[in-house]
């Protein structure tokens, strides 16, 4: 053990002197963090993004109004649509960072008098880190809403159902003074017996004008208002913490720095395996009674200590420069650890795939930058396809993210944090194991 | 100490070693001499375990050097400079100690005395990047020491180095025989094998030739010495294994205006022995 930690110092030693090194492993990972942090807060979660969004739609209510605005919601090809039996479950897929929002249709939504100027009421959760997507989606639930309203008044039965319904609450309500009422009996009436006679009681010609109407009839029924808004969406704060808020731009732009952070240590370490043994300090370390799996040990432990490093200070540089408040002190640190670890992993493959430094640092940072692409370690998030979500279950990027994630302000409980941390450390063990047999100890 | 029992070596199609047996006594300066390729860095990897035979043996103190303990018997100055560019001097003996499980204080006082003796003392705390190539050797043999090794292995410890540090560098070995250590002394300058060394193996294309002391090999494949006598504007050259008798009698008969005579060296037994020369 004082061996493999003698060559661990070594190594740290040999980083704090490399000056590209030290600016790839801390600095940038820092000026990344600060700079799209402070980018995404001035944009107040970002612009519209591009491609399918997956989201999960729970209907409670079960009726055929809200099982065709979900079909519409699943038409649209923006959207990939899930559906789910129960709230619960779609918050969670959106907590773990599987769907990027879950649309509510509650009970009564089917129901609603849209002549009374009730408006169709949706529970809407996006995903924090995917703001830029959540306003494309309220954007389209709107859309579909308007859509709905206008094909109500095109269908001659359920126009003429709504017309009836409409009738009979004017009969009962209180709100209205007997002169608004009597016109709106004059109307409704007359249309309900237009209705009636309509030709094939299928769909009304000339769409325009029956949704015209409609529209007249909302006004008047709701009493006059201006402008009436058929949808009323409720936005459900995911993951807020005790000030009521989502997370801070810097609570995700963090540990992407550390992601970034991370790599640059995992691909410096592993060039340097390639560097000693083509320099010829491995052939002096293999002749020192160690062993090799010492020695790519104490690369190993290097590594992780840097990792671990690299983490800390990003973490502390959040908390105390930037706001950020983990939710979960324990967890977080369960995370950077299984993080470590994989990346520990990485470093060992990485050092077999080049024989020489610049072949390995190359093909190194080609293999981070597609991890990154695919785990959303890069920017721009939004930009990702959904055709890239299950690809992007490859990349222990994408992961590593998701552990950090949860116990910053996901709002992981322990046994959330087991499917992230337990693919992180299997990456770590199986990377090393299979880079360290793989490893070729002979110059070049 | 060291035993090579028919080592083969082969890297594809190419022998790199061919059945070599060598046998080095305990305190012996012990030369490899041979020209670049010739396999004498394959021969040392072989002997402290780093490359494994294709067949044959080697023996170190009676142990394999694939055991660590039998290895720690050895130190070696690979070819290629094996230390750190970025570690100052000490530094790189110190970490190459804790390698040997060196307590820090033994550490320490290891490497002052090793930077003593390759006479780094006051460039200790010096990043070895700034080195000259002699300096750099100097570093790379202080760090085959650290651990007091019983043998010695340093292979072509003057590759690159001015000739101030190559006296230096001839002058640590000296030391390190008068402290009783066993060398081997990898080179392909014959001149060094003929002053360091008391036994001296020729090898080439992974073929051990002759292995004797230096005077034996002249003696036995160097053929006869040259006598040149000059003669005012002309000059005579006789070819004689007595340069003596041949010398008293020119200057007998009194003629001579200078005389001068070429006697076989290291280069010569190579010339004879394989039809080239040390530095093809
Ligand atoms: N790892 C290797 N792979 C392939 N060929 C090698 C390897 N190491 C040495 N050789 C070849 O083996 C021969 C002997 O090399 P070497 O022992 O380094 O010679 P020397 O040290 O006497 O100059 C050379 O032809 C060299 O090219
Ligand atoms: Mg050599």
């Amino acid at each position: 053990m004082n061996e493999i930690w003698a060559l661990a110092l070594k190594d740290l030693k040999l980083l704090v002197r490399d000056k590209a090194g030290l600016f790839f492993t801390f600095f940038f990972p820092v000026l990344y963090a600060i700079f799209f942090g402070t980018i995404f807060g001035g944009m107040g979660g970002g612009g519209g993004g591009s491609g399918e969004t997956a989201i999960v739609v729970v209907d409670q209510d079960g009726t055929d109004a809200s099982r065709e605005f979900a079909a519409a919601l699943d038409a649209d090809s923006r959207l990939a649509v899930t559906p789910m039996p129960d709230r619960a479950g779609a918050e969670e897929a959106v907590k773990k960072g599987q769907k990027t929002a879950f649309i509510v249709i509650p009970e009564g939504f089917g129901s609603v008098s849209l002549f009374r100027g009730e408006p169709m009421k949706l529970i809407v959760g996006v995903d924090p880190s995917r703001q830029a997507e959540g306003g494309l989606i309220q954007g389209l639930i709107t859309a579909k809403a308007y859509e709905r309203l206008q094909s109500s008044f095109m269908n001659a039965d359920s126009a003429r159902e709504m017309t009836r319904d409409a009738l009979d609450e004017i009969a009962q309500t209180d709100d209205l003074n007997p002169l608004q009422k009597g016109i709106l009996n004059t109307f409704l009436g007359s249309l309900d017996t237009f209705l009636e006679q309509a030709p094939d009681a299928g769909v009304i010609g000339g769409g325009d004008g029956g949704g015209d109407d409609g529209g007249d009839g909302g006004d008047s029924a709701g009493g006059g208002a201006a402008a009436f808004n058929p949808i009323e969406i409720e936005s459900v704060e995911l993951l807020a913490d005790e000030s009521g808020e989502g997370p801070s731009p810097y609570a995700i732009t963090f540990p992407q720095g550390i992601i970034w952070g991370i790599m640059g240590c995992a691909s410096g370490f592993g060039i340097s395996l390639v560097t000693e043994r083509n320099k010829g300090t491995l052939t002096r370390l293999r002749t020192a009674p160690l062993g090799r799996s010492r020695v790519l040990l104490g690369k190993g432990l290097a590594c992780f200590m840097t990792t671990i490093g690299v983490a800390a200070m990003l973490l502390v540089i959040a908390t105390v420069g930037f706001g950020v408040r983990p939710g979960s002190v324990p967890l977080l640190a369960v995370a950077v650890f299984s993080v470590a670890v994989a990346f520990v992993g990485i470093m060992m493959l990485l050092s077999t795939v080049g024989k020489t430094e610049a072949a390995a640092g190359g093909i190194g940072w080609a293999v981070m930058l597609v991890f990154a692409m695919l785990g959303g370690g890069m920017l721009p998030l939004a930009f990702m396809p959904a055709w890239m979500a299950p690809v992007s279950h490859i990349s222990p990027v994408k992961w590593s993210i998701l552990a950090m994630e949860g116990a910053i302000w996901r709002g992981f409980a322990p046994a959330d944090m087991a499917l992230p941390c337990g693919i992180l450390l299997a990456v770590g063990l199986i990377g090393f194991a299979l880079g360290a047999r793989l490893f070729d100890w002979n110059e070049h | 100490m060291i035993t090579l029992d028919t080592l083969t070596k082969r890297f594809g199609s190419l022998t790199a070693v061919d059945a070599l047996s060598l046998a080095i006594e305990p305190g012996e300066v012990f030369g490899l001499l041979g020209p670049n390729g010739a396999g004498k860095s394959t021969t040392i990897a072989m002997t402290v375990g780093l490359l494994r035979p294709d067949s044959g043996t080697v023996s170190v103190g009676g142990g394999d050097p694939a055991d660590a303990q039998v290895r720690a018997l050895l130190g070696v100055a690979p070819q290629a400079l094996a230390i750190y560019d970025e570690l100052s001097a000490r530094e790189n003996i110190q970490f190459f100690g804790s390698l040997y499980g060196l307590s820090g204080k033994d550490r320490a006082r290891r490497a002052d005395e090793l930077l003593e003796l390759v006479g780094l003392t006051d460039r200790a705390a010096d990043r070895v990047k700034g080195f000259s190539g002699g300096m750099k050797r100097r570093v790379n043999l202080a760090c085959a020491l650290v651990h007091d090794p019983k043998a010695v292995l340093l292979d072509e410890p003057t590759a690159g180095v001015d000739p101030q540090s190559r006296h230096a560098i001839f002058e640590i070995v000296r030391t390190l025989r008068d402290q009783g250590r066993t060398i081997v002394y990898t080179t392909h300058y014959m001149e060094e094998a003929q002053k360091l060394c008391a036994r001296v193996g020729i090898i080439d294309k992974g073929r051990l030739l002759a292995m004797d002391t230096v005077d034996a090999l002249i003696a036995q494949h160097g053929g006869q010495s040259v006598v040149r006598i000059e003669r005012g504007e002309t000059q005579e050259r006789v070819q004689t294994a007595e340069p003596l008798a041949v010398l008293q009698k020119a200057l007998a008969a009194g003629d001579a205006t200078g005389v001068h005579v070429e006697r076989p060296d290291l280069e010569t037994v190579f010339l004879n022995l394989t039809g080239r020369s040390l530095r093809d």
